[in-house]
């Protein structure tokens, strides 16, 4: 189901047949090196994970934000990418916004599978009226309009505040795994691996973590991922109308500065496209990888390459 | 203010939906017609509403369509020029003000305009506190009654310093639109499709997309307007506003445009004009009340810390020249300013050794730096700009500066109640420097922290200066110098408000198609065509070229 | 039945929650309007001048939060959402009313076209497995399903508009010199006005469709029943669409629904870059302005709207599959 209208909620695809039901554990890390989309977006998210650390081995200007160059130069040996109106490097503010992106990606993406495995996991697991509550919550955190919920809590809730970004973000990114998870989990309540456990006299706990969670490795982190690109569009685009820390080095607060000083008219393309680029690429990379993890765990959906006789015999 | 990107709503099918049919010329008819188009932004399409007390949609009305008593020219030190009263008398002790209403001016409906109605609208404001924005019953007035051609107006203390406000600042309504109908059931929400005025213009017709006014034919000044129709297209972003004044089809513009002489003069060098009269400052207010802004030493260090020009340059594009310690408002109000004063203080150029010796008898430097806040409202990019340059000038010196964007009623919220250590912020101002100096700086304007101030935010207090400013309503012009400089002295001394830099009039002028323009050198009127009741003067001048 | 009831109360129960929040958030904050209100006509403010307002607007309310919390509840019920504070004296109702055509308009289209060709595409990807579409279609849409929406928008304004000096415009729904009417001309113009934001939204929403609809494809030809017609020795054509496609069609049809509830909310950023009067633009401008009776209007007309496609979906779902029936 697709409701990537409004903030680009990313499809993992929402095949939890049979085909993915045995236990993967270390499976992929194979299959990743053999996909060639998860190899681009693994590069590319190495490149961008390196840039967050170590902005300082790729510029020379340790205050991005720093008026110090002259104003609206274009580009040139020492500046690459020209300087903006305020007279800062552009591609200084790129490396050095990576971070920010960065963090708001991975932090959303990890605390929003939390939620989701607790949610999802345990009302599959636990069924009955917990299993109802649980579910009508997500239903109502996944229908209710995110977006314009977003913007109207940002605009209050200490605006330019990153870890009230984060905690919105999540807020709203939750509900999709935790359908997905319930489903999985659900069909998985009943396997023998688990019934077998159940008769050792394993406790709950023990079986939720060590038996459960194992099994759907691959479907926690295509949600990662999902929610980790959901952030980062998000992210880029909460910061571009104004409502992440201005002050701050981001690329969606290079977006905020380059439209409010009408970059593009007034010749100055790049400080729009630059930006953009990143938060595409940063995207794409997650929205590779997860896509990948869903052609891993779900071969029916890999692409063909050599032999074309494999459809008359499948 | 630079307009920002997100304004106010916008909504356009109105005549979509309403079905209205497609006669009219529109908007766009070119200045060669004798036809006048404003370009200026209002971020939404028209109401179509045009109540003069609603602050939404004056600009719209006031000056063009409803007049003042009096016009008062804050550009040539408050010269009067007489509108709807043709003279006026204080009493001796400035406590009450008589107005002889001009003869021979009709409403726009025909009907004649009398004292009558000039006492209505002002007890219409008294009985509506919804339509009396500069709180004038609430401050000062205590009566307005009409005997014959005269009007009188009674107050509690010497007045003159709200002259501006009473004859300058309100418009004048028909007392037989307004006692009736809809209008005096709710005057506040009336919407006054029809507005009825004294005014040069009517609206005919008003469209989501445009306002056309036409000259009224009732006019008292013979012969005017001259300019015989106007269009006011409702522009709802910048953008395609800055290209119709570039590409001529708009002719008087209050805009904000990025790079003005490659944007827009270099158009049409011969015709294309810009002038940017500075109005008030731009300024960064500091709490008294509270450490470490409360040490004297700690904010004349500020002050000599900010290198204003750079932030002028940087924040403002250098649109908004940059603003100087007094609190004069150069060069709009030059006559006024103490320049001896200002040149003994040495706060005309950064000095940064004088400003890290003053942190440092105050226990501040680099290694004991000084953690500072400043709130401001966010969505004004400009003021973030300055704000962001300020903190990068005052960072070597050992001064960290966060600057907290606030949504704007929270920002309203903390300075109000003092709950800041900086703020950066600008006043209504007035026509002369009087106004706003006594606005940021006198103690009635006060309240203790965590009540609300009504302008001194800083929570100034002074008794000489108080003294000054109270002195200034009732005395001659050479005591008015005399009592402004002890004022300006106290801004330089004290350094209660750090001002950066200027606000200005927004005014673009194309001279291929109209004479008569407000200039640097004949600046007769504020001239940006949301200024009002200034734009009715500006359309008085106007003339069609022949 | 009871399946469609259970749908109902969750429905009541959502659309009260989504109520609830709207009532809460704007009294959590610090502030009034009313102050709001003299920031955004002068940028600077008096408070004697906002005594003023707060009577004006009959915004100084000092009643309890309970008693406001019934009365509000009432007046969204009969739809009474008071008067906007930046279009005032207007009610909210008739300004909502001036932006929906707008959107419906505008991101309708797009999200129709978007749904038609990506499935097309999709269809077509997945059917071909391996084929040349197929080796194609699903790396390059996973990227721009990963593009910004705002971003994408810019650069066609970019390469459109600036680079190409006001090829197609950028700005608004028409030529504000233009009197609106049914004319040719006006058309026109409505027309070339809504190029660049529809293509923004069908570049980077297309790729959803379209990667949905191949995944569904792909599953569904590997089963049993596709096999059996096959077997059977129906034609190619035949299994595609009447066994393949209309089977992977299902899923999308319940996210195709709830998009369309989503199409009220606007894509908020498109119309923001293209500042397009629709819903999404007027509810950020109503963000902006603290216009609170104007934003709880839009934000309670986009629950309202994604709730109701929602529960259509569940409606059409259980008529088309009988296993959700007997559930």
């Amino acid at each position: 189901m697709s409701t990537s209208l409004v903030a680009g909620t990313p499809n993992p695809g929402e095949q939890t047949g049979p085909a993915r039901v045995r236990r993967e554990r270390f499976g992929f890390l194979r299959a990743v090196r053999g996909n060639r989309k998860a190899l681009t977006g693994s590069v590319l998210l190495l490149v961008f994970t390196v840039l967050a650390i170590v902005p300082q081995w790729f510029t020379s200007v340790s205050d991005p934000n720093a008026h110090e160059f002259g104003l609206m130069l274009s580009p040139s040996a020492t500046h690459p990418l020209g300087t903006t109106a305020f007279g800062q490097d552009i591609l200084a503010q790129l490396i050095w916004g990576t971070r920010q992106s960065l963090v708001i990606a991975l932090a959303v993406g990890g605390l929003a599978t939390v939620v989701s495995v607790l949610v999802g996991v345990s009302a599959a697991y636990l069924g009955g009226p917990t299993d109802g509550v649980l579910s009508a919550i997500t239903d109502v955190f996944l229908v209710v309009p995110t977006f314009p919920l977003i913007v109207v809590i940002a605009a209050y809730a200490g605006k330019g505040n990153l870890p009230v970004m984060i905690a919105v973000l999540v807020l709203t990114g939750w509900s999709y795994g935790a359908r997905q998870l319930r489903a999985q989990a659900l069909s998985l309540r009943n396997r023998d691996f688990l019934e077998s456990a159940r008769v050792r006299g394993e406790r709950r706990s023990y079986i939720i973590v060590c038996e459960v969670l194992p099994t759907m490795t691959s479907l926690i982190l295509a949600n990662f991922l999902g929610a980790a690109l959901y952030a980062v569009l998000t992210a880029a685009g909460l910061q571009f109308i104004g409502l992440g820390d201005n002050n701050s080095v981001s690329w969606g607060t290079m977006l905020h500065w380059a439209q409010s000083n009408s970059a593009l008219q007034t010749g100055q393309p790049l400080w729009v496209v630059a930006p953009g680029v990143c938060v595409a690429l940063l995207g794409a990379a997650f929205a590779l990888l997860n896509y990948a993890f869903d052609e891993i765990s779900n071969p029916a959906l890999r692409p063909v390459r050599r032999t074309r006789a494999q459809r008359a015999s499948s | 203010m630079r307009l920002t990107r997100i304004l106010a709503g916008g909504a356009a099918a109105v005549l979509l939906l309403t079905g209205c049919s497609s006669t009219g010329s529109g908007g766009g008819a070119a200045g060669g017609s004798g036809v006048l188009t404003i370009a200026n932004v209002a971020g939404q399409t028209w109401t179509c509403g045009f109540n003069p007390f609603n602050p939404a949609v004056n600009y719209l009305s006031f000056g063009f369509v409803y007049e003042p008593l009096v016009y008062i020219n804050a550009l040539k030190n408050n010269a009067v020029t007489p509108m709807l009263a043709s003279s006026y008398k204080w009493a001796p002790d400035k406590k009450s003000i008589t107005f002889t209403i001009r003869k021979g001016v009709k409403w726009n409906d025909g009907q004649p305009m009398t004292a009558q109605d000039v006492a209505f609208t002002f007890n219409l404001m008294k009985a509506n506190p919804g339509l009396d924005f500069n709180a004038l019953w609430s401050t000062i007035l205590t009566g307005v009654s009409a005997s014959g051609d005269q009007v009188t107006m009674t107050f509690k203390s010497p007045a003159e310093p709200y002259f501006y406000y009473v004859a300058g600042d309100t418009p004048i309504v028909a007392k037989h639109v307004w006692s009736s109908g809809g209008a005096a059931s709710d005057p506040v929400k009336y919407q006054d499709a029809q507005p009825v005025g004294t005014g040069p213009y009517k609206v005919d017709p008003c469209r989501a997309n445009n306002i056309t006014y036409v000259a009224n034919q009732h006019y008292w000044q013979p012969g005017l307007p001259k300019v015989k129709k106007m269009n006011y297209p409702a522009y709802t972003d910048n953008d395609p506003a800055n290209l119709d004044l570039a590409a001529g089809k708009d002719q008087w513009g209050g805009q904000y445009i990025p790079g003005i002489e490659k944007l827009y003069v270099s158009r049409d060098p011969a015709h294309h004009h810009y002038w940017f009269p500075p109005t008030t400052n731009v300024a960064l207010y500091l709490n008294l009340k509270k450490q470490p802004t409360s040490n004297v030493a700690v904010r004349r260090a500020l002050a000599y810390a900010i290198d204003r020009a750079k932030v002028s340059k940087i924040g403002e594009s250098g649109y908004q020249p940059p603003a100087n310690q007094t609190g004069v408002v150069l060069p709009t109000f030059s006559q006024w300013y103490d320049a001896a004063a200002a040149k003994a203080s040495g706060f005309g150029a950064p000095d940064t050794a004088k400003a890290a010796q003053l942190l440092k008898s105050a226990g501040y430097s680099p290694s004991h730096p000084l953690d500072l806040h400043v709130i401001t409202i966010s969505g004004y990019t400009d003021w973030d700009a300055s704000l962001t340059e300020i903190k990068q000038q005052l960072a070597p010196l050992g001064v960290n500066l966060t600057i907290d964007d606030l949504a704007g009623n929270t920002f309203d919220d903390r300075l109000f109640k003092g709950d800041f250590d900086m703020a950066y912020y600008s006043q209504v101002g007035g026509p002369g420097p009087y106004y706003e100096l006594r606005q940021m700086l006198h103690s009635a304007n006060s309240a203790p922290l965590g009540q609300n101030a009504a302008s001194n935010f800083e929570r100034y207090s002074n008794p000489a200066v108080d003294k000054a400013l109270n002195d200034f309503a009732s005395a001659d012009e050479a005591t008015q110098h005399k009592l402004l400089d002890t004022v300006q002295q106290a801004m330089l001394r004290d350094v209660p408000v750090i001002p950066t830099t200027e606000s200005v009039n927004w005014y673009q002028y194309n001279t291929g198609a109209f004479t008569g323009w407000p200039t640097k050198s004949n600046p007769y009127a504020l001239p940006a065509p949301w200024q009002i009741p200034d734009n009715e003067q500006v359309v008085l001048h106007l003339a069609p070229k022949q | 039945m009871r399946y469609l009831l259970h749908r109902l109360g969750f429905f009541v129960l959502t659309l009260w929650a989504a109520v609830t929040v709207n009532f809460a958030i704007p009294r959590l904050m610090p502030g009034d309007p009313a102050s709001a209100m003299m920031a955004r006509f002068h940028g600077r403010v008096n408070p004697a001048a906002i005594h003023a307002l707060e009577v004006a607007f009959g915004v100084n309310s000092h009643q309890s939060l309970w008693s406001q919390y019934l009365s509000y509840l009432h007046n969204t019920v009969t739809g009474n959402f008071g008067v906007s504070l930046t279009y005032f004296p207007l009610p909210v109702s008739t300004e909502i009313a001036q932006a929906v055509p707008w959107t419906l308009g505008l991101v309708g289209v797009a999200t129709v076209l978007a749904f038609v060709v990506g499935t097309l595409v999709g269809a077509v990807s997945g059917w071909k497995r391996g084929g040349l579409v197929d080796s194609v279609v699903p790396p390059v849409f996973v990227v721009t399903s990963a593009l910004p929406y705002f971003w994408v928008g810019m650069i066609l304004i970019l390469f459109f508009s600036v680079m190409t000096n006001g090829l197609l415009p950028n700005d608004g729904a028409y030529d504000v010199n233009l009197v609106p009417s049914l004319s040719p001309v006006f058309i026109g113009d409505v027309v070339r006005h809504a190029l660049l934001p529809a293509a923004t939204i069908l570049i980077t929403s297309i790729g959803g469709w379209i990667l949905t609809m191949r995944n569904n494809m792909v599953t569904v030809l590997a089963e049993d029943y596709v096999r059996m017609g096959r077997a059977k020795g129906l034609s190619d054509r035949r299994i595609m669409y009447q066994y393949a496609a209309r089977n992977a069609l299902l899923p999308n049809l319940a996210g195709f629904a709830m998009s369309l509830g989503f199409v009220v909310a606007g894509a908020i950023l498109v119309e923001y870059v293209f500042n397009y009067p629709g819903l999404g633009y007027m509810l950020l401008n109503a963000v902006n302005n603290l216009d609170y009776p104007l934003m709880q209007a839009l934000f309670l007309m986009i629950t309202v709207a994604v709730l109701v496609a929602v529960l259509l979906c569940d409606f059409v779902t259980a008529l088309l599959d009988p296993r959700t029936r007997s559930s």
